[in-house]
């Protein structure tokens, strides 16, 4: 929080040190939704500099700095991925592995540290909800990409997500 | 589309998570943009999401990323690393300036009396956007090929350095129209057929900063400004 605060009074050093910390956690997240190191890479530059010009726009409310940076790590590296229409092809062991029912989208531990995290919640919701969730969120797939990978209409897929979101709010509300 | 509770709710949930894009996703950011509580419930949704992301294992950017970042924020204190010959110097320039939006281009307003029969005279200026008045103004004078270059707000790069002039050809290597001043005096530039012929094709001037007295090398070893695409008077 400090060093938010300093940089967004211009203090070089401070942004410095803040990108040490942090650029670390971040490119992990922008790499797993990229698949590709060259729009990852781009993607945390456009973040940096952006956290340079809006650091002053940060406040408690929008997470810890961390979370906040890591959100427009995030918002970022989509944007660029849909500008660019860059999508892993159908080839991506990935979604070879989504589209074969007995093996998990995710890498089993990355999933039980995010149903953790998410206080057990995640392991109330349906399969289906759950997987549709979780791709969206560290693959960066959207509802017709979902569609395509799981092999299931679209309105489908956007009832899971839609329900498991509200499943997900009604839990963590509890 | 009608802003109810349950639709707010919905769509912030779908956009924190990633999965609206699109006009959906620009409209959604419209309403962000008008309401406190869009906001808040998207970043309800960020914070609750956002352990997911702690499940990522963190991963070391090379340093070039940095190098890049810095270049972006400061072009005028970094220097840039030695280029690797080729255009590689115009593109890291032109991924430097583009994306960092240091460059708008603008169409200059002055018009130069225009000679007879020699074709369009070629005109534009040097910008940066958080200056309210150009950098430079350039424009063909008179007949084709004498440039003059007018500072208006630049000011002097820091330390022993010099910015320099050069035209970018559509390929091959940049020709330079040599050092150029910041202050009160226009420079007045004749092309030679060469560079003439160039800028006629591309219509592309890049500033690069250089030490004092210009590039030892003949061609760019600083990092490119500003680039700036000229246009044509009629």
């Amino acid at each position: 929080m400090g060093l938010l605060a300093r940089v967004a009074q211009q203090d070089r050093a401070a942004f410095q040190a803040l990108y040490r910390q942090m650029a670390g956690r971040m490119f992990g997240v922008c790499q797993k939704l990229a698949a590709q190191p060259e729009l990852a890479e781009e993607a945390l530059q456009d973040a940096f500099v952006r956290i340079w010009h809006h650091a002053g726009e940060y406040h408690r409310e929008r997470g810890t700095p961390l979370n906040w940076m890591l959100t427009i790590a995030r918002y970022r590296t989509l944007d660029l991925i849909r500008a660019r229409k860059v999508r892993r092809t159908a080839g991506d062991d990935q979604l070879e592995n989504v589209a074969d029912d007995s093996l998990s989208p995710l890498d089993a531990s990355m999933q039980a540290d995010g149903a953790a995290a998410l206080q057990g919640c995640l392991e109330e919701l349906s399969d289906t909800q759950r997987d549709s969730i979780l791709l969206s969120y560290y693959r960066g797939l959207t509802h017709e990409e979902l569609s395509v990978t799981l092999s299931t209409p679209i309105g489908t897929v956007k009832s899971w997500i839609r329900r498991g979101l509200q499943a997900l709010k009604r839990c963590l509300e509890r | 589309m009608k802003r109810t509770p349950e639709r707010i709710e919905r769509l912030a949930a779908e956009y924190a998570l990633g999965a609206l894009q699109g006009g959906a996703r620009r409209r959604f950011e419209r309403w962000m943009m008008e309401s406190w509580a869009v906001r808040q419930e998207v970043w309800y949704w960020e914070n609750k999401l956002a352990p997911l992301a702690d499940a990522v294992p963190e991963e070391e950017p090379p340093q070039r990323v940095w190098t890049a970042i810095e270049r972006r924020l400061w072009p005028n204190t970094v220097e840039a690393p030695v280029r690797r010959g080729g255009l590689s110097w115009l593109w890291a320039g032109w991924s430097l300036v583009a994306t960092a939006a240091v460059l708008v281009l603008a169409v200059m307003l002055v018009r130069e009396p225009a000679p007879q029969a020699q074709g369009p005279l070629l005109s534009g200026a040097v910008v940066q956007p958080d200056v309210k008045d150009p950098l430079w103004l350039v424009a063909e004078t008179g007949e084709p090929g004498k440039l003059r270059l007018r500072p208006v707000a630049a000011t002097a790069p820091e330390g022993q350095h010099d910015y320099e002039l050069w035209v970018v050809p559509a390929d091959g290597n940049p020709l330079s129209l040599g050092v150029i001043p910041v202050g009160k005096d226009s420079l007045q530039i004749t092309l030679s057929p060469a560079a003439r012929a160039a800028l006629r094709a591309s219509k592309t001037l890049a500033i690069s900063l250089e030490p004092k007295g210009g590039s030892p090398s003949g061609a760019p070893t600083g990092p490119i400004l500003h680039i700036t695409k000229l246009h044509e008077l009629e």
